[in-house]
């Protein structure tokens, strides 16, 4: 029986290998994944051994927790911790063991590119600013510059120096924490052999400078220390413990490395798990591929299976083969996949370069854990898939062996009533994940959504032969679109299941449309209620800004309301993670309509007190009057009076608290957003072309926009994002396609005669392409617009799912949704295109003769 | 030429047909000239491998021969490109198989209008139910062929064959999947088509009952013509196969 199984298999290569693409793709983008977020990590780990390559000890101050994110909005730099005073490098550096120790500060620098004038920076990374370590760097000089020295020189990446031409000697603008100034290039650093360190850009000072910058006059954040060798870097720590007072710590470089991985860890975490969906979206779509193929095969081969049985061979063993046909292809495409997917990590790395996220070019790290997981993965997808036409297999009688043709047996109740089962089991998880707050959402949303697939595509043969009878109207009036139509209702099962993987990735296509509509739409309407303000002044990428700016506007008469808003350190609430939002009390009411349930806004000017949203108060039962623990990393735990509870809003997060005790509890003091009101009967234009000159002049990192400009900004990044999630998106509709190419072959391949004769009879090949053709766009849009039924239902789910955090409205994208409908109708012509070429190129006479 | 009484519908002139190349080929028909008159029903008999079917398949256009000409009316298909050759069978050339005759999405009044439908040509109602009566289907018209038997389904294609009225009919093996009175039926169909509307036909057969139904029977044997009759009686035709065979 295995013999005979394998030489079944060796005879059907191109089919198989079109079933095989199916796995591969999904197999290759999920080992894809492991190899991209794998490579990363040993990079990271690899650049985080060269930071504290030299620096045996770390003294800082005692952090609550450490905060997921190294820095406020992705700027980079700011520490949530306390500064340590200066007074202690000497006693650090007193401690026997010691060989030399340095202070360092750290911030944000934005370098401004002098032809651009805009701050240089790709996508999210990080732009940092440091103090120039003398003996303990990790970076090198580049020759023909020098370390930097006083007031006026500042030391920039190679990376940076090379993307924007900038040359020693140069001058060059940068914004910091106190704003912008002016410095001449004194040379470029490199990190080890890469000219930058993953996208981000540098701007280095020497210490007393980047001290004055950073705001750290007489403190540092960090003092380094290197031994000299007479005891190791944990006796070193002790030894340096002794002589902190309480509320500083000293840990080895070590653990300063892998804290710093461990965040690393848990952002590639995130970034893997998010790509990771979209391998298994694409193995999922595949894996009706593959059900779709092993059911018409097991029909053609029915004769074959049938005289097995009548030879003597028991079910189990004509199941069996089934099965291990589909084990040895799953298992072959698995092997192509994982090689396919060492390719598609360097794809996936220009993606998440896109984004910001730049990977130093290190050789590909394949864990034998992706190697594994990926074959696994892979079989198992194509044996589960096999598994009811396999099961069809072994139940064809002997006698079918003599019969002409197999009639497939369609219980039709068994599967309505089946299929309704699974649809309802799939929405009801999905509702349990969405509404019920169940632990691991996520999963059991994924859980709920894939069921539901299941059970739409398990019913989809029901409302096959309708939907695609009305599609096919309009080709009707020529031959060749009429004979396409009947093709495309002559089998609803295979129509449907065909259809039913283009579904699949057309309602997450669908899906994701809706879901940003909704949410763009919500976005924007709240933007409209909540914010009065004429002018908004933000950074790029939410990078924070100096609070100069917004002290500079408030003096000016043209302008009645100045309100700052600071926002980016992380805090926690009974181990929750939250970024509450420091606002100014007095001017917040002047900019924003926030309305309150309890309580006020104007008393938050009292110390230490809080204003919770009401979703936030509900879940956490906080009232007015009550106290919310808050634990910041800066400064520990907190006990917070409630003074008011607002309706969620476009502004504010969770909690607000007074600028106040903001700055007492976070490290970082800047603004990132100042919201401007002009003052009655001011020349608005004139003032506002006064603030962007000051802004030009002095912040080059801040935009100035309008209400308009806003909402314009914040419907681009969104789209920016859901753009690609697009792309991610498209390789399940590629391998949908391919299950269309599939199915037309081995249609074409039964219906052999058919083409012969209707080519005897007359049938030109344009005529014979065109009626594949009109099977291939009708399947198509029977799956796109199922697809779209179904997105759109789960983008409604989402969007209630989501209304109380603010996403109250529900849009749907009419017209990109239309542009997908249409889409997926040329995707039908493009998956015609080979079985329409070789359906006409076939040989009339061998099609029409017998045996 | 001269000018003859009868005009020949189709003619062949030392048609030869090989395949292969070397050592394995094989000659299928090694130099037949024949006529087929216009208005004459005609026989191509001989056991297998006689080459009778190759010499259909050269005949419609579906094979193209190694050497000589085939010509339908005055055209020499030989001659003409594959798009030509379609337009030709689609237009000047009826067909009907032995089996698989029809489309089976396609209902039997579709199914007969297949050729103008893709040649988009308008249907001839007035001929469309002359004959569709002669075929005696008319309440059988709306179905599928999966729902008739295999005498009607025979008879849909012969309905087919002569509803775009062409120069001529090729039947191959029309009735080797029926049983005696469908056969019956269906020559008779082909005979009235022949007797009362002077439509050509050539049926390859190798059952001297249906080759009865002919006006001329051409006996093939080893790729070339042996023998010919006139008016063939069944009884005629076996004596004349079993002398061939000796």
């Amino acid at each position: 029986m295995l013999r005979a199984t394998i030489k079944s298999l060796l005879a059907r290569k191109v089919r198989l290998l079109l079933t095989g693409l199916a796995v591969v793709l999904g197999v290759g983008f999920t080992a894809g994944t492991f190899i991209l977020t794998d490579t990363a990590l040993a990079s990271f780990d690899d650049l985080f051994g060269q930071v504290f390559a030299n620096i045996d000890v770390v003294v800082q101050a005692h952090q609550a927790f450490n905060p997921t994110q190294g820095g406020s909005g992705g700027s980079g730099g700011g520490q949530e911790l306390n500064p340590v005073p200066e007074d202690l490098l000497p006693k650090v550096r007193a401690v026997p063991g010691v060989r030399y120790a340095e202070g360092s500060v750290q911030s944000f620098a934005q370098v401004i590119d002098p032809t651009t004038g805009e701050v240089v920076q790709s996508g999210f990374s990080p732009t940092i600013g440091s103090s120039w370590s003398t003996d303990l760097s990790a970076f090198t000089l580049d020759p023909g510059g020098a370390a930097p020295v006083g007031p006026h020189q500042v030391v920039i990446d190679a990376g940076t120096a090379t993307a924007r031409g900038l040359a020693v000697g140069q001058q060059i603008r940068v914004v910091t924490p106190s704003g912008t100034g002016e410095y001449t290039i004194s040379g470029f650093v490199r990190f080890g052999t890469s000219n930058s360190v993953l996208g981000a850009s540098f701007a280095i000072f020497d210490l007393p400078t980047a001290q004055r910058l950073f705001q750290r006059e007489g403190k540092f954040d960090f003092i380094y220390v290197q031994g000299d060798g007479s005891i190791t870097p944990d006796q070193l720590a002790t030894a340096i413990s002794g002589v902190l007072p309480q509320r500083f710590e000293a840990i080895t470089g070590t653990t300063a490395a892998s804290v710093q991985q461990d965040q690393v860890n848990k952002a590639l975490g995130f970034l893997r798990t998010g790509l990771l969906v979209f391998g298994f979206v694409a193995l999922f779509v595949g894996a009706f591929i593959i059900f779709n193929t092993f059911n018409i095969v097991v029909t053609q081969r029915s004769r074959e299976l049938a005289l097995f049985r009548a030879l003597g061979a028991r079910r189990r063993q004509v199941m069996t083969s089934v099965l291990v046909e589909a084990a040895v292809v799953g298992l072959i495409a698995s092997i192509v996949g994982v090689l396919v997917g060492s390719v598609l990590a360097i794809g996936l790395k220009a993606l998440v370069g896109a984004i910001g996220l730049k990977l130093p070019p290190t050789a590909l790290v394949v864990a034998p854990r992706t190697i594994i997981v990926s074959l696994i993965l892979g079989t198992t997808i194509t044996v589960v898939a096999a598994v009811s036409p396999a099961r069809r297999a072994s139940r064809l009688a002997p006698i079918e062996a003599l019969r002409e043709t197999a009639a497939p047996s369609v219980a039709i109740r068994r599967r309505v009533i089946g299929g309704s089962l699974v649809a309802v089991l799939g929405i009801g998880t999905l509702a349990a994940g969405l509404f019920a707050g169940v632990s691991n959402a996520g999963l059991v949303v994924g859980l709920g959504a894939a069921l539901t697939f299941v059970g739409v595509a398990m019913l989809s043969p029901l409302v096959a032969r309708p939907i695609s009878s009305t599609l096919g109207r309009p080709f009707r009036r020529r031959i060749s679109g009429k004979l396409g139509g009947e093709n495309a209702n002559r089998n609803p099962r295979r129509t449907a299941s065909t259809a039913a993987a283009l579904m699949i990735a057309l309602a997450l296509v669908a899906f994701v449309a809706v879901f940003s509509a909704s949410l763009k739409s919500s976005v924007t309407a709240v933007l409209d209620r909540t914010i009065r303000s004429d002018l908004m002044l933000t950074a790029s990428q939410f990078s924070p800004f100096s609070p100069q700016l917004a002290e500079h506007l408030s003096t000016d008469p043209d302008f009645s309301a100045v309100s700052p808003l600071r926002q980016g350190a992380e805090a926690k609430v009974r181990s929750s993670t939250t970024f509450p939002v420091g606002v100014d009390p007095a001017t917040l009411t002047d900019v924003a309509n926030i309305e309150m349930d309890a309580g006020s806004i104007e008393a938050l000017s009292e110390h230490n007190s809080v204003i919770v949203s009401r979703t936030e108060a509900d879940s956490k039962d906080f009232s007015v009057g009550g106290k919310v623990p808050m634990e910041f990393a800066r400064t520990g735990l907190k006990q917070l009076t409630v003074v008011g509870i607002f309706e969620p809003n476009a502004i504010l997060n969770d909690y607000a608290v007074s600028l106040d005790t903001y700055d007492r509890n976070v490290a970082q003091l800047l603004d990132t957003v100042v919201f401007l009101k002009y003052a009655p009967g001011v020349d608005q234009a004139a003032a506002r072309a006064k603030v962007e000159t000051l802004v030009d002049k002095d912040y080059p990192s801040v935009q100035v926009n309008d209400q308009e400009e806003t909402k314009q900004q914040y419907v681009d990044q969104v789209n920016q994002i859901f753009v690609i999630i697009y792309v991610l998106l498209i390789l399940s509709v590629i391998i949908a396609a391919f299950g269309i190419v599939n199915t037309l072959g081995l249609s074409i391949y039964e219906r052999v005669r058919e083409l012969g004769l209707l080519r005897a009879v007359g049938m030109s090949r344009r005529q014979v392409k065109r009626m594949i053709r009109v099977e291939a766009v009708i399947i198509a849009v029977l799956g796109a617009l199922l697809g779209l039924a179904v997105g759109i239902l789960f983008g409604w789910a989402m969007q209630r799912a989501l209304s109380d955090v603010g996403i109250d409205r529900f849009a749907i994208p009419v017209g990109q949704l239309v542009v997908w409908l249409i889409l997926g109708a040329l995707l039908g012509v493009l998956a015609a295109i080979v079985p329409a070429r070789r359906a006409a190129k076939l040989n009339v006479l061998e099609a029409i003769s017998y045996e | 030429m001269s000018q003859t009484v009868t005009k020949a519908a189709a003619r062949t002139d030392g048609l030869r047909k090989v395949y292969g190349t070397g050592d394995a080929s094989v000659e299928a028909l090694r130099g037949i000239t024949l006529d087929f008159a216009a208005g004459g029903f005609t026989a191509i008999m001989g056991a297998s491998g006689s080459g009778k079917s190759t010499l259909l398949h050269c005949l419609a256009g579906l094979d193209t021969p190694t050497a000589g000409h085939v010509f339908i009316g005055d055209v020499d298909i030989t001659q003409l490109s594959e798009r030509q050759l379609t337009q030709l069978r689609r237009d000047k050339i009826g067909f009907v198989f032995q089996a698989y005759n029809l489309i089976p999405t396609l209902t039997a009044r579709e199914n007969i209008t297949l050729p103008l439908d893709i040649a988009g040509r308008d249907v001839d109602q007035a001929w469309f139910d002359e004959v569709v009566d002669t075929t005696g289907l008319r309440d059988r018209l709306s179905h599928k062929p999966t729902e008739l038997s295999g005498g009607q389904q025979q008879r849909v294609a012969g309905a087919r064959a002569l509803v775009s009225r062409p120069e001529i009919v090729f039947a191959d093996e029309p009735t080797g999947n029926l049983d005696s009175r469908s056969s019956e039926e269906l020559l008779r169909f082909l005979r009235g088509a022949v007797t009362d509307h002077g439509q050509t036909i050539v049926m390859v057969t190798h059952d001297a009952k249906a080759a009865s139904y002919a006006d001329r029977a051409v006996f093939l044997g080893d790729g070339r013509v042996v023998d010919e009759m006139e008016l063939p009686t069944a009884d005629r035709i076996l004596d004349r196969l079993k002398s061939l065979e000796v």
